[in-house]
């Protein structure tokens, strides 16, 4: 079992174990956000529902000014607490995937401003398919790499990256379908591209997933995973835990 | 208006192995080693103060000892120049071995041997005599009086104690009117007038405001070229600062010892982790 327990408490100044755990909540809370993003956009457009979309624009700003927020008060605890080991690891961890969680929010409200765009090009269902089961594929990644984190489980984060990988294949291969179509009906173009885009930020969702993962076996680990094979990561971690 | 043809990765390209990852630890086993402990137990009385500790201390590096009060980082410290020798209570038993020979061997000199291991306290304690006589005070009493050599000797002490530009207009002022910070560099100006091999720094800021602090920590990193330096601090950050291994100490024993940068990142032990992040006690 690679979990590790959780000791963000237990210091002897209680002040700072509040600290971490708040900015380990409100992470949490803008991960939480950030899932519902997608999932709104993604059914903003499968459903053609304009105003849930505006909705998520709209929504896209308080995602910003949480990274903002969290990124204050991750600078506070490092000025004033001058955090060690995994108290460092934890502070460092937040502020990378608070700016991953930033890019997946500017990804939704993408996706939401394209579905608002699509819903005056015609009414067909080219690609959506796709794009429900993309959709559902990367948000349970959000959801899975927060819960990763919250419980500091190794496992699960790699099982993220694993997810990444599919949804990488199950994209790529969707493109070349929507590709063929094109070339058989080239008025479709303007429209089926801003299908590929949607599909496109849901793979970019994918990938910003992935990087919570790695930060996730940093914290947990202390091991810089980044831009490693999974496999490599692997046995990277199978050597640690010996 | 972007070139289409250049495609080519430029010849020019950093060379990205030697960044990042690549930057393993410090190794010990890579390091020329100044003193080996070995099995040393030390007993107050009854009471056992050191449990057999074993360690190595690399040549021309920066070592510190960190710990909670009374875990005997300071006992393990006034072990490489036998001060504990002073205690009467004290009893040793194991070895130390400076350059491959026991200081604990009974032919060793205890003077020399001082002379070779050099200490400094947590209070300056620079001798009521002027600035001059204190960092020539080594020297006289090993017999040497050559105004020449002396003054020589003086001023690269002084300079190699970042003290010389400060002092240099009033060497034959008392050392008693100088601030706190220069009195402790002083100190280190005179234990290196001796030219010693090791240094023993036990809480060699702790007493001083943060200013001198840093001047002292800067000047410790200077020193390691030309000096095994140990130090014994209570405040982590300082450790965390100066030192190139970290040793960490608990009720007498050594729970950990490694590269400085692991352990403030990523310590092996759990003891080190709660005690270093503030979860002891």
């Amino acid at each position: 079992m690679n979990t590790v327990k959780d000791s963000h408490t237990h210091h002897i100044s209680q002040q700072f174990n509040e600290e971490l755990e708040g900015v380990k909540k409100s992470m949490l809370e803008m991960g939480g956000l950030v899932e519902k993003q997608v999932r709104d956009a993604t059914k903003a457009l499968i459903e053609v529902d304009i105003e849930l979309a505006e909705i998520v624009v709209g929504r896209d700003e308080l995602v910003n000014n949480m990274e903002i927020s969290i990124d204050q008060e991750c600078t506070q605890i490092l000025a004033k607490r001058q955090p060690a080991a995994s108290d460092l690891r934890l502070v460092l961890a937040v502020t990378k995937c608070i700016s991953d969680l930033e890019r997946i929010g500017d990804e939704a409200a993408k996706i939401a401003r394209l579905s608002i765009e699509l819903s005056g090009q015609g009414d067909s269902q080219q690609g959506f398919v796709e794009v429900r089961h993309i959709g559902e594929e990367v948000s349970s990644m959000i959801q899975q790499s927060l819960t990763a984190f919250a419980r500091l489980d190794v496992d699960s984060a790699l099982k993220v990256a694993h997810d990444d990988k599919i949804v990488d294949l199950e994209y790529r291969s969707t493109v070349r379908e929507l590709i063929t179509y094109m070339m058989e009906d080239p008025r479709s173009i303007s429209r089926v591209l801003n299908i590929i885009w949607c599909l496109r930020a849901l793979e970019r969702v994918g990938d910003h997933a992935m990087n919570i993962g790695e930060h996730v076996i940093y914290l947990a680990k202390g091991l810089d995973v980044r831009h490693m094979d999974i496999e490599q990561v692997e046995d990277h971690l199978e050597t640690v835990n010996k | 208006m972007t070139d289409q043809t250049t495609n080519e990765v430029p010849t020019h390209a950093v060379d990205i192995s030697a960044l990042g990852r690549t930057n393993e630890d410090r190794q010990l086993a890579n390091e020329e080693i100044c003193l080996e402990v070995k099995n040393l137990q030390l007993y107050y009385g009854e009471k056992r103060a050191l449990h057999g500790i074993d360690m190595h201390i690399p040549k021309n590096r920066v070592t510190a000892f960190i710990g909670p009060s009374g875990c005997g980082k300071s006992t393990l410290l006034r072990c490489f120049n036998r001060m504990n020798d002073l205690v009467d209570t004290c009893k040793i038993e194991g070895q130390i071995l400076l350059e491959n020979e026991n200081i604990y061997d009974r032919t060793v000199d205890v003077t020399e041997l001082r002379r070779r291991v050099g200490m400094v306290f947590q209070k300056p304690n620079p001798f009521p005599k002027s600035i001059y006589e204190n960092v020539a005070y080594g020297l006289r009493i090993q017999g040497i009086n050559n105004k020449r050599t002396l003054d020589e000797v003086v001023e690269q002490s002084l300079r190699g104690a970042a003290l010389w530009d400060e002092v240099k207009d009033r060497l034959h002022d008392s050392a008693l009117g100088m601030s706190g910070g220069q009195q402790q560099r002083l100190v280190i100006a005179r234990t290196i007038a001796v030219k010693p091999d090791v240094l023993l720094l036990d809480e060699p800021a702790s007493a001083l405001d943060p200013i001198s602090t840093l001047k002292i920590e800067e000047l410790i990193n200077e020193l390691k070229s030309e000096y095994t330096i140990v130090i014994v601090t209570h405040n982590m950050q300082q450790a965390a600062r100066v030192s190139d291994y970290t040793a960490f100490m608990y009720m007498g024993d050594m729970i950990e010892f490694g590269d400085t940068n692991q352990i403030f990142t990523n310590p092996n032990q759990k003891q080190t982790e709660d005690y270093i992040t503030g979860r002891y006690g």
